[in-house]
Order: structure tokens, then C-alpha cells, then sequence
């Protein structure tokens, strides 16, 4: 399987120019015989919304920009960022990722964790998602996280339970931190790093992440965007803070290879986990 | 303390080029006083957009800091960017031959804000965008003067100690005798930021570092071993001098108030 990373910045609040560079990068992909092309969180839209929220929503079920980036998703697999409003609730918005697949949606990511402390505000503009749930895309088990997500281990578990080979992380992580002498980037990168080398190890599965880069409001995003093989070995990296396009070649044979010769999704069991954890909310509320 | 100097001018120079090009400009304009800050925003300005983009403006007040002039000039030369010297003098005097002040506090905001007036002028004129030199030592203690040269379109400096552009200046190959040159606000003859904040930049920013960065109480960074009448002083400094760092408040009537919960981002469309 060939795997597109569209490590890029977005123009804050402009869908239309974003969705022309989307179209643009998703043929280009689709020309180098890419079977996925993955672009950053918030990718329509840009990160920094504040009260631009609802005046960039897209209502998946009728929007024009979704029409055409489904068009666009009939020959190669497409992941996109974006706030999307549903038609059973109008007036609420989500920070979501999109897998398109065959012309169709076939998975929404609604983000959970929404960072609301220091130089982050998303849950003072959007509503939280309320599931992690892997799906099918052609003979394959893809996760969906955004940014956040991804650094609560208890999200790439749930995919793990679920059975993913394929966990994708698009990301608007801005760079933090300079006080390494030794790093090609910002201190904050290597929080991304350490996690994905370790989920992709013990859920024997990829782990793509795909990080935006570019500035707003002066905060600047820290790109390095990478793939983990199923055995935790690094396969790719993005440059930090730089625009990047980068194709790899990725053997679905390994998640097979790895989950047989390390059986941690075997042995995974997911209803002690659901127990356990039930009888700790039961605990809590009796307390 | 120590910074990564590759990185941090890789970010600079990105946050110059791509800040000012979303606002609409090509080019910079930088006001230069022969010290520290305003040098390293040169040097990483030239880096960020070429010498050719970059226009330095030197604007002297009498002869308070000759020294510095002419090594404002230097820089220029050695950099290849144009500049203009604009003496002040003039201006601010007709003003206070009106209104005499002998506080060297308010002659020097009238001059900060003369230079400030004319800055912005020459934005206009060379649509150039104002980079901003204050530092964040100086920002966190207020020790600068609002509306004055706390003035500015953006501010590639404002997230590094006074230490750190000192190391980033060694980096970038600022010539020794600016490194070794004390600190002034050239307020009068002779004058030096440390003799008048009453201490250290070392030790200023270890306080600081402390306070801000590690988010220690004054309690807490006390116990580190840290000077407690020092301590104390820089958190009260740090706390009076908000009003600096703030737009002014926006008294609140309406449903939906500017400043208040009208919140767009800075970088709206661009």
C-alpha cells in the first residue's frame, strides 16, 4: 500500500483556497499511484478558529466542498480535517477527520480530547466526539485520531480492541520548547514521537502521523510528521517546520508478521478492560 | 537556559518572512540603536527575507549614545541593508521647551515615541512591516515604554531572555565589541539598563525563568536558592507592568464586545 503525507499549512478561516490546494494534492497522489493520501487536522479550515467556527462548518450530508473532495476520493483514499455540523444537530460543531473512500464517507472521527489550558481554547468552540471506533476501508482496519486524542494511550487502545492495523493521527501540534541543543526540532515533537513508537509496537500496528506546518497568530507548527511500522521501527519522517509531500510504500504483510510473532492483540482482553473500568465508574459515583 | 540557536533561527526567520508576507508586505523596516536586540532582528531578518528587504532606521537624540550610532551604522554596512539617520533632537525639544520635564522618565517615553511616530511613518511610506526588538526579560518587568518602542507589527523577540539573544547573537556572528557593550535604553549619557533595573540580566533571567518558564511561586523559587528580596522585587514587576502587555480594557455593554467575546484570530483569511 502506498501512503501520501500532505505535511502543509492552511490559510485560517478560507475553505475555498484550501479545498483548491486539497483537490491539487489529492490528484498529484493519486498520479504517483498513492492508495491513501492523509492531510493534518483542521486541514479545510486551518487550526486557530476562535468565532470562525461556524462560519467554515461543513454539513458533510450536503456540502459543496464535501462533493467535491468525494469526487476527488474515487480512485485513491482520502483523509481530511475539518469542522463538521450534522444535520440532526444543528448549531453544534465538531473538530473531525474524514476518511473518504470510493466517492463515499466511510468514517467520521469526531475529536474527544479537546486541549482547553494554556495557549489552547477547542473546548470553548467545539463540542467533544464520543467514540473511537475502527472501520474497514478496503481489506484493512483503520483507527482515526486527532492530534490530542493520540497522547491519551486509552484512544489507540480502543482502535486496538477494535482491531486496527492502521492507526492515523493528523495533527495541528504547534512547536514548543528550544531548550534541546541537540534536537532538529522543537522539545514538544518528541511527546508524538515517544507515543508512536510505542503504540505501534504494542498494538503491532502503523502508526501515521501527519502534523501540519506554518504559523498563526505568531504560534508556529512543528510539521515532522512520521510512519511507525508494526514493529516500532521508524519508516518515515517529514523535516521539521518545513512544507512536505512524501509517498511510502507500506507492507500491510507486517501487522500479520508482528501480531503473530508478538500476540498482545491475542491476548488483549478487552472485556476485563470494560469491567474494570465500569466497576471504577460505578465506584466513583457511589463515592 | 541555553537555547538551540539552529532552530530558534529557523523559527525567526519563518515567523518574519511568513508574518509580514500574510500581512501584505514584503518588507521590513527596523529601528536600530546600536544595541543587542535590535542587532540580532537584523541579522535574523536579513536571514529571513535579504538584505535588500530590510530598511534600518538610526534616530539619535543629541549626542546621549554616539557609540551606539555609529555602531548602528556599522551593522548596516555589514549586513548591506539601506538605513536613514534621523535625529530627533529637533522634535522632541520643541516639545519640552513648551512643557520642561526634568524626569529622564518622561524625556525618554517622548523620545521612545517620537522614534515609535516615525517608524510607523516610514512604514507607510516604504510598505514596510515594523519588527518589534523588545525582549522578554524586558517584556515580563514592563521595562519599556508603552505605545513607544513596545510599538511594533510583530515581534520575532519577544519570546527570548536578554541571555538568550546574547547567545543567539554569538550564533548568528555579531561582532564581539556589541557583545561586550552594556545594555542602554540611551534614556541619558552613560545610562545602562542593569544600573537602573538594579541588577543583573543573568540574574534578572533566572528569576524569571524561574517564575514563568517552570511556573514557580516566589515562595517556591525562593527555596531554590534564588535572593528573596530580588525574588519578590521582579514578581511585583512582573505584576504591575501587565497593563504593558494587554490591550487597553474595552468597557463591556453589549451581548457581543470587542476585546471582550468577539474573538477572531489575528491571522483571520490569511
Amino acid at each position: 500500500m502506498k501512503v501520501a503525507i500532505a505535511q502543509i499549512s492552511s490559510i485560517l478561516g478560507r475553505v475555498d483556497k484550501n479545498l483548491d490546494r486539497h483537490l491539487e494534492l489529492i490528484e498529484k497522489a493519486a498520479r504517483e499511484k498513492a492508495d491513501l493520501v492523509i492531510f493534518p487536522e483542521l486541514s479545510l479550515t486551518g487550526y486557530s478558529l476562535q468565532d470562525l467556527v461556524p462560519e467554515v462548518a461543513i454539513r458533510p450530508d450536503c456540502s459543496e466542498v464535501m462533493s467535491r473532495l468525494l469526487v476527488a476520493s474515487r480512485n485513491i483514499d482520502v483523509v481530511v480535517g475539518l469542522v463538521e455540523e450534522r444535520k440532526e444537530n444543528p448549531g453544534i460543531f465538531y473538530n473531525s477527520a474524514a476518511y473518504l473512500s470510493r466517492g463515499e464517507i466511510a468514517h467520521l472521527h469526531r475529536k474527544v480530547f479537546l486541549p482547553t489550558s494554556g495557549l489552547f481554547e477547542e473546548g470553548r468552540f467545539f463540542a467533544s466526539g464520543r467514540e473511537f471506533r475502527a472501520f474497514p476501508a478496503g481489506s484493512n482496519r483503520v483507527g482515526l485520531l486527532i492530534c490530542r486524542d493520540f497522547l491519551h494511550y486509552s484512544s489507540s487502545y480502543c482502535l486496538l480492541a477494535g482491531g486496527a492495523g492502521l492507526i492515523i493521527v493528523i495533527s495541528a501540534a504547534p512547536g514548543r520548547g528550544v531548550l534541546n541543543e541537540e534536537s532538529q526540532g522543537f522539545e514538544s515533537s518528541r511527546n508524538w514521537e515517544l507515543m508512536g513508537q510505542a503504540i505501534s509496537y504494542f498494538s503491532s500496528a502503523f502508526v501515521i502521523y501527519c502534523n501540519r506546518v506554518g504559523l498563526e497568530n505568531g504560534v508556529t507548527f512543528a510539521g515532522g510528521s512520521f510512519i511507525y511500522n508494526p514493529d516500532g521501527q521508524l519508516l518515515f519522517k517529514a523535516p521539521y517546520l518545513e512544507d512536505d509531500f512524501s509517498l511510502r510504500e507500506i507492507d500491510l504483510d507486517l501487522i500479520r508478521k508482528a501480531r503473530k510473532n508478538r500476540p498482545y492483540k491475542r491476548d488483549d482482553r478487552p472485556e476485563v478492560i470494560c469491567y474494570s473500568l465500569g466497576r471504577l465508574l460505578r465506584k466513583q459515583d457511589e463515592d | 537556559m541555553k537555547i538551540n540557536c539552529q532552530l530558534v533561527t529557523r523559527a525567526l526567520t519563518n515567523f518574519i518572512k511568513e508574518e509580514s508576507y500574510k500581512a501584505g508586505f514584503e518588507r521590513n523596516i527596523i529601528g536600530l540603536s546600536g544595541g543587542l536586540d535590535s542587532t540580532v532582528c537584523a541579522y535574523l531578518a536579513v536571514r529571513a527575507v535579504g538584505p535588500q528587504n530590510i530598511f534600518g532606521l538610526i534616530m539619535p537624540f543629541k549626542d546621549y549614545d554616539q557609540e551606539g550610532v555609529q555602531l548602528a551604522e556599522e551593522i548596516c554596512c555589514l549586513l548591506g541593508i539601506n538605513f536613514e539617520k534621523i535625529d530627533i533632537s529637533p522634535q522632541v525639544e520643541a516639545y519640552f521647551s513648551g512643557h520642561p520635564a526634568e524626569q529622564p522618565v518622561l524625556r525618554g517615553n517622548k523620545m521612545a515615541r517620537e522614534r515609535m511616530s516615525i517608524l510607523y511613518d516610514y512604514s507607510a511610506r516604504l510598505k514596510a512591516m515594523i519588527l518589534g526588538t523588545s525582549n522578554k526579560s524586558e517584556l515580563l518587568i514592563g521595562y519599556g515604554t508603552i505605545h513607544g518602542d513596545l510599538a511594533c507589527g510583530i515581534n520575532p523577540m519577544g519570546d527570548l531572555y536578554k541571555t538568550q539573544v546574547r547567545q543567539l547573537a554569538r550564533y548568528l556572528g555579531v561582532p564581539e565589541k556589541l557583545l561586550s557593550r552594556k545594555p542602554t535604553a540611551g534614556l541619558w549619557p552613560g545610562q545602562t539598563d542593569e544600573d537602573e533595573i538594579g541588577f543583573s540580566y543573568e540574574e534578572l533571567d533566572k528569576i524569571l525563568f524561574k517564575l514563568v518558564d517552570e511556573r514557580l511561586t516566589p515562595d517556591e523559587a525562593i527555596k531554590t536558592g534564588l535572593e528573596e528580596k530580588k525574588v519578590r522585587q521582579v514578581a511585583e514587576l512582573i505584576r504591575k507592568s501587565e497593563y504593558k502587555r494587554k490591550m487597553p480594557p474595552i468597557a463591556k455593554l453589549s451581548e457581543r464586545t470587542v476585546g471582550h467575546d468577539f474573538l477572531y484570530p489575528y491571522d483571520w483569511g490569511k
